[in-house]
């Protein structure tokens, strides 16, 4: 309890170097007849004010599980988060009542969602959309509502936004309803952003514009942003911090140079090495045999069978997923290897 | 077999427009142009890369030469024939030698049909081999790909996204075909499993000398799969260039965008920052070429006809053809904020 209130405290005097939002050990599992899915297995990770957190993994690696976790939208059953600490400028989110969980959502935490057609309802135009977390989180009603529904929609960048805003979301690219799905996002000035592949159903020169919005957004209001993706060029262009996930863990986690620069987990290294380079010709691809795990049965590491990893410091602030037993293995890494 | 200057197949100004709008009495009265007028030549052996955004009208090029749409004009000559001419009966012979890789593995494998049953429909319909002959020919397929013959009997829902994607090429590879129409084949993959797919069919076009075609929206993909490429931009193709050659010299200001908006590879990559503002008009009635460029002394009557200039060998851009000389005004219709 100490602790909370004096994070709290340093998070009021604007220390730009405090944390906040720490994830500790968080767990949740899917349970279901055929057996428990650990779908994120006791993850930490902490991000910083105006830092960009990047986690990346591939499908089922549980990087989409830990962001609902964060926001508490994992459907239950069959979903539980079964332990851990989720401290948002120091309240753990995860002991909140389901109402007082609802006040922070959108608000101090919030969220954009990976494809913009499904994210906005059909049914209602985009001042409606952008103005409902304005109206429950910060009571605005009337003429004030619209004004700031339309200084949100300036905010992302669109044009002719007092007339834009009476459009329904067929009526706009999708790039266009990307940031109006960035508006809904940042409207409450969120202490953090998750952003879950928030352009991969984009083109890539609206994915660039959006990247470079985002960025632009960061910069003005301060927003930790923690952005999903299984992009390394997205990482390389968006992110401080990165966090690899495989098979519901984190097996290394660095400064983005550091990823770049001296990858430590084999897995990192392959992925690295697996994606083509448009700036070069290679003649051969280094391509990773096997498939992830299947994560009902126990993932044990392909070099030395061990059940489960331990983090290790390679040096300060670069953390890798190793083997405790077995000191030669290069990291835990369980693979399919049919 | 190939026609005399070894292209396996060529796309003479090769058209698709779409009727929209009207009533069924009256019929369309508008038309998308969802291919206008393009022209390519695949050589045998070879990959061609044709990239552009959505709505650039490379998924309908794909489907005109798998002959899934009827063109609204222009040729198809594939080994020197006219692809089209439904008369002569060479079209069975067409689509067995033309085969296509999808890009959704989950979508593109009927759920309910076991894998050795996908692989040799293809067999059945276009060949006269006995069952048992099918089955050894499906066998030997199968470990081509680099799955295993027990796994023959297999659902794909059995299979993982890649492995999935080993059986849709199994699929196109059954009938021996000339020219695989590769659909983005790897987008839907997981990024671990993308460097198996693309080395897995590199290597079968080394062995057998099969040609692709690859659809792509992903750079990097395409530069390191294809020999030769081509943009294509509101159903034109804005420039064609050996693949080494228009990464090196982008010469068309949306050649320049698209390689200007792709990601780094590293984060201290100095990569030249060119971001198009802006968005890709309707294909309905697109603006004329210069509302981008804004070279054109005349812009509200010229920039309709487009025309190509060569840059250098093998290297053609798109320019509207009335600034043509004049201006060298590249073809780039886009709608401004």
């Amino acid at each position: 309890m100490a602790t909370e209130t004096s994070s709290e405290q340093t998070n009021k005097d604007n220390n730009d170097n405090e944390y906040v939002l720490e994830v500790n050990d968080l767990q949740t599992y899917f349970v279901s007849k055929w057996g428990t899915v650990k779908a994120v297995d006791g993850i930490s990770f902490k991000l910083k004010k105006g830092e960009t957190l990047g986690i990346v993994g591939e499908s089922g690696s549980g990087k989409s599980v830990t962001v609902t976790s964060l926001m508490r939208l994992v459907p239950s059953p069959p979903g539980h988060i079964v332990g851990g600490e989720v401290l948002l400028e120091g309240q753990d989110l995860l002991k909140l009542s389901d109402k007082e969980m609802e006040k922070v959502r959108g608000d101090k935490l919030a969220m954009i969602l990976q494809d913009p057609m499904t994210a906005l309802n059909p049914v209602f135009d985009i001042e409606d959309q952008v103005g409902e977390a304005l109206g429950i989180h910060e009571g605005l009603k009337g003429n004030t509502l619209k004004d700031t529904v339309i200084e949100m929609l300036k905010k992302v960048r669109i044009p002719a936004a007092d007339t834009r805003m009476k459009d329904y979301p067929h009526q706009l690219s999708g790039g266009m309803r990307q940031r109006v799905v960035g508006a809904i996002g940042i409207s409450c000035n969120p202490v953090v952003l998750i952003a879950d592949e928030p352009t991969t159903s984009l083109d890539a020169t609206i994915q660039a514009q959006y990247l470079n919005l985002l960025n632009e957004l960061q910069e003005e209001t301060g927003v930790g942003i923690i952005f999903i993706t299984h992009d390394f060029g997205v990482v390389a262009k968006m992110c401080d911090r990165v966090a690899v996930m495989y098979a519901g863990k984190i097996v290394e986690q660095a400064d983005v140079r550091e990823i770049f620069n001296n990858p430590q987990h084999p897995y990192t290294q392959a992925l690295i090495a697996s994606v083509p380079k448009m700036e070069e010709n290679v003649d051969r691809l280094y391509a990773i045999p096997g498939n992830p795990p299947i994560l009902s049965k126990p993932t044990l590491c392909q070099t030395c069978d061990a059940p489960a990893p331990v983090l290790v410091e390679h040096k300060k602030d670069h953390w890798v997923a190793k083997c405790a037993e077995d000191s030669s293995c290069p990291g835990w890494f369980p693979r399919d290897l049919d | 077999m190939t026609s005399e200057n070894g292209a396996l197949l060529e796309l003479k100004n090769l058209k698709k427009h779409f009727p929209v709008g009207g009533n069924f009495l009256t019929g369309g009265h508008q038309y998308l142009k969802a291919v206008d007028g393009i022209n390519l030549t695949i050589e045998e052996g070879t990959t061609y890369g044709l990239v552009g955004e959505s709505g650039c009208g490379k998924s309908t090029t794909a489907k005109m030469i798998l002959q899934l749409e009827d063109p609204t004009d222009g040729e198809i000559i594939f080994q020197g024939r006219n692809a089209l001419d439904k008369k002569s009966g060479a079209q069975k012979e067409y689509k067995s030698k033309v085969q296509a890789v999808f890009q959704d593995p989950w979508a593109s494998l009927n759920p309910r049909m076991r894998v050795e049953n996908i692989i040799a429909e293809p067999l059945e319909v276009n060949t006269n081999l006995t069952k048992g002959e099918r089955k050894t020919k499906v066998g030997e397929i199968i470990e081509q790909v680099g799955l295993h013959s027990y796994q023959a009997g297999l659902y794909p829902h059995e299979f993982s996204g890649g492995q999935r994607q080993r059986i849709g090429v199994a699929r196109a590879l059954a009938l021996s075909p000339k020219l695989i129409v590769l659909d983005e084949p790897v987008s839907a993959l997981d990024v671990s499993i993308r460097a198996q797919i693309m080395n897995l069919l590199m290597d079968l076009q080394k062995e057998y000398g099969l040609t692709y075609l690859l659809i792509a929206h992903h750079l990097a993909t395409v530069r390191y799969m294809c020999d030769k490429m081509g943009v294509m931009y509101l159903g034109k193709m804005v420039e064609t260039a050996d693949t080494d050659d228009l990464f090196d010299n982008p010469t068309h200001p949306y050649t320049q965008a698209l390689i200007g908006a792709a990601l780094p590879y590293h984060p201290d990559s100095n990569k030249e920052e060119n971001i198009l503002q802006g968005e890709v008009p309707s294909p309905i009635n697109p603006p004329s070429c210069c509302s981008y460029e804004r070279l054109c002394p005349d812009p509200e009557n010229s920039g309709q006809t487009i025309g190509y200039k060569e840059v250098g060998p093998n290297h053609s851009v798109a320019i509207a053809a009335d600034c043509y000389d004049d201006h060298g005004c590249h073809y780039f219709p886009r709608v401004r904020q």
